[in-house]
Protein backbone atom coordinates (compact mmCIF):
# COMPACT_ATOMS: atom_id res chain seq x y z
CA UNK A 1 0.00 0.00 0.00
CA UNK A 2 1.30 3.44 -0.87
CA UNK A 3 2.40 5.41 2.13
CA UNK A 4 -0.05 8.31 2.45
CA UNK A 5 1.82 10.36 5.01
CA UNK A 6 5.18 10.96 6.66
CA UNK A 7 5.78 11.46 10.35
CA UNK A 8 7.63 14.76 10.66
CA UNK A 9 7.98 15.03 14.44
CA UNK A 10 7.66 12.82 17.51
CA UNK A 11 7.62 13.47 21.21
CA UNK A 12 7.41 11.44 24.37
CA UNK A 13 6.65 12.55 27.90
CA UNK A 14 7.04 9.95 30.63
CA UNK A 15 7.32 10.33 34.39
CA UNK A 16 11.07 10.54 34.06
CA UNK A 17 11.98 12.16 30.77
CA UNK A 18 10.95 14.25 27.79
CA UNK A 19 12.10 13.21 24.32
CA UNK A 20 11.66 15.11 21.09
CA UNK A 21 12.42 13.26 17.88
CA UNK A 22 13.92 10.53 20.09
CA UNK A 23 16.41 12.93 21.68
CA UNK A 24 16.19 13.54 25.40
CA UNK A 25 15.61 17.21 26.25
CA UNK A 26 14.77 16.99 29.96
CA UNK A 27 15.10 14.57 32.89
CA UNK A 28 12.78 14.67 35.85
CA UNK A 29 14.73 15.69 38.92
CA UNK A 30 12.95 14.93 42.18
CA UNK A 31 14.75 17.92 43.71
CA UNK A 32 12.60 20.24 41.65
CA UNK A 33 9.72 21.46 43.80
CA UNK A 34 7.49 22.29 40.86
CA UNK A 35 5.23 19.65 39.44
CA UNK A 36 6.61 17.82 36.42
CA UNK A 37 4.31 19.39 33.82
CA UNK A 38 5.05 22.92 35.06
CA UNK A 39 8.76 22.11 34.95
CA UNK A 40 8.42 21.11 31.29
CA UNK A 41 6.34 24.24 30.57
CA UNK A 42 9.06 26.51 31.95
CA UNK A 43 11.90 24.51 30.42
CA UNK A 44 10.56 24.88 26.89
CA UNK A 45 9.66 28.55 27.40
CA UNK A 46 5.98 28.15 26.62
CA UNK A 47 4.00 31.38 27.14
CA UNK A 48 0.37 30.37 27.56
CA UNK A 49 -1.24 31.46 30.87
CA UNK A 50 -4.32 29.32 30.19
CA UNK A 51 -2.08 26.28 30.69
CA UNK A 52 -2.30 26.77 34.46
CA UNK A 53 -6.09 26.59 34.42
CA UNK A 54 -6.10 23.19 32.72
CA UNK A 55 -6.30 19.70 34.16
CA UNK A 56 -3.24 17.46 33.89
CA UNK A 57 -4.44 15.65 30.76
CA UNK A 58 -4.87 18.92 28.86
CA UNK A 59 -1.55 20.23 30.16
CA UNK A 60 0.17 17.07 28.91
CA UNK A 61 -1.57 17.34 25.53
CA UNK A 62 -0.64 21.00 25.12
CA UNK A 63 2.98 20.25 26.03
CA UNK A 64 3.05 17.36 23.55
CA UNK A 65 1.65 19.56 20.78
CA UNK A 66 4.09 22.35 21.62
CA UNK A 67 7.04 19.97 21.50
CA UNK A 68 5.89 18.66 18.12
CA UNK A 69 5.27 22.05 16.55
CA UNK A 70 7.83 24.39 18.10
CA UNK A 71 10.35 23.92 15.30
CA UNK A 72 7.81 23.48 12.51
CA UNK A 73 7.13 26.39 10.16
CA UNK A 74 3.40 27.03 9.86
CA UNK A 75 0.82 29.78 9.87
CA UNK A 76 0.27 30.69 13.53
CA UNK A 77 -2.42 33.29 12.85
CA UNK A 78 -4.97 31.54 10.64
CA UNK A 79 -7.31 28.69 11.57
CA UNK A 80 -6.03 25.67 9.69
CA UNK A 81 -9.02 23.69 8.38
CA UNK A 82 -6.59 21.26 6.74
CA UNK A 83 -5.07 20.09 10.03
CA UNK A 84 -6.67 17.40 12.19
CA UNK A 85 -6.20 15.78 15.61
CA UNK A 86 -6.60 12.11 16.61
CA UNK A 87 -5.75 11.12 20.18
CA UNK A 88 -6.23 8.04 22.36
CA UNK A 89 -5.77 7.14 25.99
CA UNK A 90 -6.77 4.53 28.58
CA UNK A 91 -7.59 6.63 31.64
CA UNK A 92 -10.03 8.93 29.85
CA UNK A 93 -10.52 11.95 32.16
CA UNK A 94 -10.40 9.84 35.34
CA UNK A 95 -7.56 11.91 36.82
CA UNK A 96 -9.66 15.07 36.78
CA UNK A 97 -12.93 13.21 37.51
CA UNK A 98 -11.38 12.03 40.76
CA UNK A 99 -10.26 15.57 41.57
CA UNK A 100 -13.75 16.92 40.85
CA UNK A 101 -15.31 14.24 43.04
CA UNK A 102 -13.05 15.31 45.91
CA UNK A 103 -14.19 18.93 45.53
CA UNK A 104 -17.86 17.95 45.84
CA UNK A 105 -17.45 15.42 48.66
CA UNK A 106 -17.39 17.96 51.49
CA UNK A 107 -20.51 19.21 53.23
CA UNK A 108 -21.77 22.50 51.80
CA UNK A 109 -19.48 22.11 48.83
CA UNK A 110 -19.12 24.63 46.04
CA UNK A 111 -18.60 22.89 42.71
CA UNK A 112 -15.85 24.45 40.64
CA UNK A 113 -16.85 25.18 37.03
CA UNK A 114 -13.16 25.34 36.11
CA UNK A 115 -12.60 21.78 37.35
CA UNK A 116 -15.90 20.46 36.00
CA UNK A 117 -15.20 21.56 32.41
CA UNK A 118 -12.31 19.07 32.22
CA UNK A 119 -14.38 16.02 33.19
CA UNK A 120 -14.36 14.83 29.57
CA UNK A 121 -11.32 13.26 27.92
CA UNK A 122 -11.81 14.87 24.51
CA UNK A 123 -11.46 18.38 25.96
CA UNK A 124 -7.72 17.91 25.37
CA UNK A 125 -8.29 17.87 21.59
CA UNK A 126 -10.28 21.10 21.92
CA UNK A 127 -7.57 22.80 23.97
CA UNK A 128 -4.94 21.81 21.38
CA UNK A 129 -7.21 23.00 18.55
CA UNK A 130 -7.70 26.39 20.25
CA UNK A 131 -4.02 26.91 21.06
CA UNK A 132 -2.71 25.96 17.61
CA UNK A 133 -5.72 27.12 15.56
CA UNK A 134 -6.46 23.67 14.20
CA UNK A 135 -9.86 23.71 12.52
CA UNK A 136 -10.11 20.29 10.89
CA UNK A 137 -11.68 17.10 12.23
CA UNK A 138 -10.69 15.87 15.66
CA UNK A 139 -11.44 12.65 17.49
CA UNK A 140 -10.56 10.98 20.77
CA UNK A 141 -10.64 7.24 21.56
CA UNK A 142 -10.50 5.53 24.92
CA UNK A 143 -8.62 2.23 24.47
CA UNK A 144 -6.96 -0.28 26.81
CA UNK A 145 -3.56 0.32 25.18
CA UNK A 146 -2.01 2.40 22.42
CA UNK A 147 -3.10 0.38 19.37
CA UNK A 148 -0.67 1.63 16.75
CA UNK A 149 -2.23 -0.46 13.98
CA UNK A 150 -5.68 0.99 14.67
CA UNK A 151 -4.16 4.47 14.78
CA UNK A 152 -2.53 3.93 11.39
CA UNK A 153 -5.91 2.82 9.97
CA UNK A 154 -7.57 5.91 11.42
CA UNK A 155 -4.93 8.14 9.86
CA UNK A 156 -5.35 6.52 6.45
CA UNK A 157 -9.13 6.81 6.71
CA UNK A 158 -8.88 10.45 7.74
CA UNK A 159 -6.56 11.37 4.87
CA UNK A 160 -8.69 9.44 2.37
CA UNK A 161 -11.98 10.86 3.62
CA UNK A 162 -10.91 14.49 3.55
CA UNK A 163 -9.00 15.55 0.42
CA UNK A 164 -8.02 18.87 1.93
CA UNK A 165 -6.49 17.39 5.08
CA UNK A 166 -2.71 17.93 4.99
CA UNK A 167 -1.51 17.41 8.59
CA UNK A 168 -2.61 15.36 11.58
CA UNK A 169 -1.41 15.63 15.14
CA UNK A 170 -2.01 12.20 16.68
CA UNK A 171 -1.00 9.76 19.37
CA UNK A 172 -1.46 8.59 22.92
CA UNK A 173 -1.94 10.95 25.88
CA UNK A 174 -2.52 9.07 29.10
CA UNK A 175 -2.42 10.79 32.48
CA UNK A 176 -3.47 9.37 35.82
CA UNK A 177 -2.31 11.00 39.04
CA UNK A 178 1.45 11.41 38.64
CA UNK A 179 1.75 8.82 35.88
CA UNK A 180 2.39 10.36 32.49
CA UNK A 181 2.55 8.47 29.23
CA UNK A 182 2.41 10.82 26.25
CA UNK A 183 3.48 9.55 22.85
CA UNK A 184 2.48 12.11 20.26
CA UNK A 185 3.30 12.46 16.59
CA UNK A 186 2.83 14.99 13.84
CA UNK A 187 2.38 13.76 10.30
CA UNK A 188 2.05 15.38 6.92
CA UNK A 189 0.30 14.05 3.83
CA UNK A 190 2.87 12.82 1.35
CA UNK A 191 3.27 14.45 -2.04
CA UNK A 192 0.58 16.13 -4.09
CA UNK A 193 -2.77 15.99 -2.32
CA UNK A 194 -4.80 15.12 -5.43
CA UNK A 195 -2.35 12.39 -6.42
CA UNK A 196 -2.58 10.77 -3.00
CA UNK A 197 -6.34 10.84 -3.00
CA UNK A 198 -6.69 9.63 -6.58
CA UNK A 199 -4.24 6.78 -6.02
CA UNK A 200 -4.83 5.64 -2.47
CA UNK A 201 -3.14 2.26 -2.91
CA UNK B 1 -11.93 49.35 51.14
CA UNK B 2 -8.26 49.14 50.07
CA UNK B 3 -7.82 46.11 52.33
CA UNK B 4 -10.79 44.38 50.71
CA UNK B 5 -9.45 45.19 47.23
CA UNK B 6 -6.09 43.62 48.08
CA UNK B 7 -7.75 40.51 49.59
CA UNK B 8 -10.02 40.20 46.57
CA UNK B 9 -7.04 40.34 44.22
CA UNK B 10 -5.40 37.51 46.19
CA UNK B 11 -8.58 35.45 45.99
CA UNK B 12 -8.95 36.06 42.24
CA UNK B 13 -5.34 34.99 41.61
CA UNK B 14 -5.93 31.86 43.66
CA UNK B 15 -9.28 30.71 42.23
CA UNK B 16 -8.44 31.58 38.63
CA UNK B 17 -4.91 30.08 38.77
CA UNK B 18 -3.28 33.27 37.47
CA UNK B 19 0.22 31.80 37.53
CA UNK B 20 3.04 34.18 38.35
CA UNK B 21 0.71 37.11 39.05
CA UNK B 22 0.81 39.15 42.25
CA UNK B 23 -1.95 41.43 43.64
CA UNK B 24 0.20 44.42 42.69
CA UNK B 25 0.05 43.33 39.05
CA UNK B 26 -3.72 43.77 38.90
CA UNK B 27 -5.06 47.26 38.22
CA UNK B 28 -8.22 47.46 40.33
CA UNK B 29 -9.76 49.86 37.80
CA UNK B 30 -8.99 47.80 34.69
CA UNK B 31 -11.64 45.59 33.07
CA UNK B 32 -11.47 42.00 34.32
CA UNK B 33 -12.71 40.62 31.01
CA UNK B 34 -11.58 41.34 27.50
CA UNK B 35 -8.49 43.50 27.49
CA UNK B 36 -7.81 43.49 31.25
CA UNK B 37 -6.90 40.11 32.68
CA UNK B 38 -8.32 38.40 29.60
CA UNK B 39 -10.67 36.20 31.60
CA UNK B 40 -13.21 33.90 29.94
CA UNK B 41 -16.73 32.62 30.65
CA UNK B 42 -15.53 29.81 32.92
CA UNK B 43 -13.61 32.38 34.95
CA UNK B 44 -16.86 34.37 35.29
CA UNK B 45 -18.53 31.29 36.76
CA UNK B 46 -15.63 30.85 39.18
CA UNK B 47 -16.05 34.47 40.31
CA UNK B 48 -19.76 33.84 40.92
CA UNK B 49 -18.78 30.85 43.08
CA UNK B 50 -16.20 33.02 44.89
CA UNK B 51 -18.85 35.63 45.77
CA UNK B 52 -21.11 32.96 47.25
CA UNK B 53 -18.45 30.92 49.01
CA UNK B 54 -16.41 33.75 50.55
CA UNK B 55 -18.99 36.51 50.96
CA UNK B 56 -22.38 34.76 51.04
CA UNK B 57 -23.58 36.65 47.97
CA UNK B 58 -25.88 34.72 45.64
CA UNK B 59 -26.40 36.33 42.26
CA UNK B 60 -29.99 35.96 41.07
CA UNK B 61 -28.90 35.64 37.48
CA UNK B 62 -25.55 35.37 35.75
CA UNK B 63 -26.16 38.57 33.77
CA UNK B 64 -25.67 40.57 36.98
CA UNK B 65 -22.04 39.54 36.71
CA UNK B 66 -21.56 41.78 33.68
CA UNK B 67 -21.93 44.86 35.89
CA UNK B 68 -20.32 43.46 39.04
CA UNK B 69 -17.22 42.10 37.33
CA UNK B 70 -16.36 45.30 35.45
CA UNK B 71 -13.26 45.72 37.59
CA UNK B 72 -11.87 44.64 40.97
CA UNK B 73 -12.93 47.97 42.47
CA UNK B 74 -16.53 47.62 41.23
CA UNK B 75 -16.55 44.07 42.55
CA UNK B 76 -15.23 45.20 45.94
CA UNK B 77 -17.92 47.92 46.13
CA UNK B 78 -20.60 45.33 45.44
CA UNK B 79 -19.19 42.96 48.06
CA UNK B 80 -19.04 45.75 50.63
CA UNK B 81 -22.71 46.49 50.04
CA UNK B 82 -24.10 42.96 49.81
CA UNK B 83 -21.89 40.60 51.79
CA UNK B 84 -23.60 38.37 54.37
CA UNK B 85 -20.46 36.85 55.86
Amino acid sequence: MEQLFDVVATCRISDKEVLVNQESILYHSRENEQDWLSTIYHHIGLQYPKFFKMDRLCKAGILGAELLLKDYTYDHETVKDDWGIILMNAASSLDNDRHYQETISEDNYYPSPAVFVYTLANIVTGEIAIRYKIGGESSFYVMPDFDEELMRELLVQAFNADPKLTHILYGWANVDQDQYDVRMFFCKRRGNIKTSINNPS
Amino acid sequence: MEELIYKLKEEIIDVLNLEGMKPEDIDENAPLFGEGLGLDSIDALELIVLLEKNYGIKLKNANEGKEIFKSVRVMADYINEHKTK
